[in-house]
């Protein structure tokens, strides 16, 4: 009963520091997660529908069960959540739909010194539990946003960066694109010029499928004003790569991003970042550029614990400030949680 | 006695008539009739030639109630991984050719490739009017390749035909669909994004995974694909 022994150690351990274990609605429609994240998620939702048409979906994620959890009865102020339950995806034959989640999130506080307070507890609580060394990797994925606005980039690269950050593989295939410039397409416009110069003469209201036509005009125009051909990419593509192998002890890191600055002459804006005086009673923290990469609704402070010996993934976790205005709230409500890897535990 | 070996065949259209055309050019006499759904190769050992929808075909593969089959390499690829899994391919035919393609309306200049595209849904997205609209009759193809592209926010309409309108008849802004010629795309004033070629397709003879299991069905199916020599 190893499992049952670490999930009542670990949920005292968070109670005891005010966080109410709760559970959630088997549940939830399927519309707002699809409206959040798109068809991609779908794919993985176990969905039914009912007899009026609607579609209802197994709970994918306790993260968004705790968000929605406060939309509908907490509403306001700050709520300390903890949990251990299932959550359900199809997973295509790979690994089980069921998946055991442990966490805790403190949401309606934008407080810094939750930010620590968070981590600490997690990693705390894992020591005491499964009496191991641990090392933290922090990350802030806010200066990687700043570094791509501090790079000579049509503005349409920039956002594509950031919008794909989260996507590994995806956003390796961006970098090379961008060294190669393989999707230049030099003869493209001429192409559509004829037509640029008949649609001139509509209606710029009308519309053509969901688009007015003086939107579609605007960003033809704004495409031709920024060619991509502009861009030195293999020297772009260079400092992103290189920025993205930062590894160094959190104590160092701003160091470190200076020396960064400086090699690549940009400016990365640091004194807006207060990643670097985070409070960790864990002495082992690095501080990692390429971390935290897996999540798309992080909007800045990320962090995962490692077994230091084997480095083991044993939680990540990190602020999430938009996701709960995505899933229906009326304001924006700030947050931020972490989720033990409790498989890893498990294989302890 | 049962049949010893069921074969599909699609049961409408330009497929139906090339299919039967592979047999009458190897000597295999399978009887017509336009109203019977059921026939036989007159001159071959003990089957059954079942007429059926070609997406049904790759699904009876799948469950073994046929033994092999001719239908498009799109409806394969299209099926659930768990269909997918039980239905070789035994070869690429030479009809039925057709690209899944990307389109777009063609005033939307401004939309050269799928970057562009994903630009758009963006837009969509930022203006809060919903997602972007992908019409299409294959949703997990589309949802691959748009995966594979970087595009994650659109929405699919899954559309049973007439597929080309749906963006002019605001239920949908852009479609997925299968084009041979372009020719219907162009009179629907759409046009294929460059880098939007999802899957070249054809027809393809699929043999189930479970006949070839049965040392019986896969001597009479390796006898039957032996006379078919000319494709």
């Amino acid at each position: 009963m190893k499992s049952k022994k670490y999930s009542e150690a670990l949920l005292n351990l968070f109670k005891k520091k005010g966080f109410k274990v709760k559970e959630f609605e088997n549940i939830i429609e399927s519309k707002i997660i699809i409206e959040r994240s798109g068809e991609i998620f779908k794919k993985s939702l176990l969905s039914f529908e009912d007899d009026n048409g609607k579609n209802f979906s197994l709970r994918p994620d306790l993260t968004i069960s705790a968000c929605l959890d406060y939309i509908k009865n907490v509403k306001r102020g700050i709520y300390k959540y903890a949990y251990f339950d299932q959550a359900y995806r199809r997973t295509f034959g790979k690994e089980s739909l069921v998946r055991n989640q442990l966490g805790c999130e403190i949401i309606g506080s934008s407080n810094l010194q939750l930010n620590a307070e968070i981590i600490n507890l997690i990693d705390q609580s894992l020591k005491k539990v499964i009496k191991y060394k641990t090392t933290i990797k922090i990350n802030d994925i806010n200066i990687f946003y700043s570094l791509v606005d501090s790079l000579k980039l049509p503005s349409r690269w920039r956002l594509r960066l950031k919008r794909h950050f989260w996507r590994n593989d995806y956003f390796k295939e961006l970098i090379m694109r961008l060294e190669t410039n393989s999707d230049l397409q030099k003869n493209v416009f001429e192409l559509d010029k004829r037509s640029y110069f008949k649609m001139k003469k509509l209606k710029q209201n009308e519309m053509i499928a969901g688009r007015k036509i003086n939107e579609i005009l605007n960003r033809f125009e704004k495409k031709i004003k920024e060619p991509r051909s502009n861009i030195n990419g293999a020297r772009v593509a260079k400092i992103i790569r290189d920025f993205l192998n930062i590894n160094c002890p959190l104590k160092n890191a701003k160091i470190e991003l200076k020396k960064f600055e400086i090699k690549n002459q940009i400016n990365l804006k640091l004194n807006q970042f207060d990643v670097f005086d985070l409070k960790l009673k864990n002495n082992n923290a690095m501080f990692s550029t390429n971390i935290g990469r897996s999540v798309e609704y992080y909007t800045s402070l990320v962090f995962e614990i490692y077994k230091k010996s084997k480095n083991l993934n044993l939680a990540s976790g990190g602020r999430y400030d938009n996701l709960m205005q995505t899933l229906g709230a009326k304001t924006k409500v700030v947050a931020i949680g972490g989720a033990i890897n409790y498989d890893n535990i498990l294989k302890l | 006695m049962s049949k010893l070996i069921r074969i599909g065949l699609p049961s409408k259209g330009r497929l139906k008539e090339e299919s039967l055309k592979i047999f009458k050019k190897n000597n295999l006499s399978i009887k017509d009739s336009k109203r019977n759904y059921l026939s036989e190769i007159k001159n071959f050992s003990l089957n059954e030639v079942v007429f059926s929808h070609a997406r049904e075909i790759v699904e009876r593969l799948a469950d073994n109630s046929l033994d092999i089959g001719i239908s498009g390499y799109d409806l394969l690829k299209e099926s659930l991984p768990g269909i997918q899994k039980n239905i070789q391919v035994f070869s690429r035919l030479n009809f039925g050719f057709a690209n899944l393609i990307v389109a777009i309306p063609d005033a939307w200049i401004d939309v050269q490739t799928i970057a562009d595209l994903e630009e758009i849904s963006f837009e969509f997205k930022d203006k809060n009017i919903g997602k972007l609209r992908v019409a299409t009759k294959y949703p997990n193809l589309t949802n691959d390749f748009f995966l594979s592209k970087g595009l994650t926010q659109y929405k699919i309409v899954n559309s049973l035909g007439s597929t080309e309108i749906y963006p002019f008849t605001s239920q949908s802004e852009i479609v997925t669909d299968i084009t041979s010629t372009g020719k219907t795309l162009k009179a629907n004033k759409l046009r294929a994004l460059k880098d939007g070629n999802i899957l070249k397709s054809s027809a393809c003879m699929l043999i189930s995974k479970k006949s070839l299991k049965n040392k019986q069905k896969k001597e009479i199916i390796l006898k039957l694909l032996k006379k078919i020599k000319k494709f």
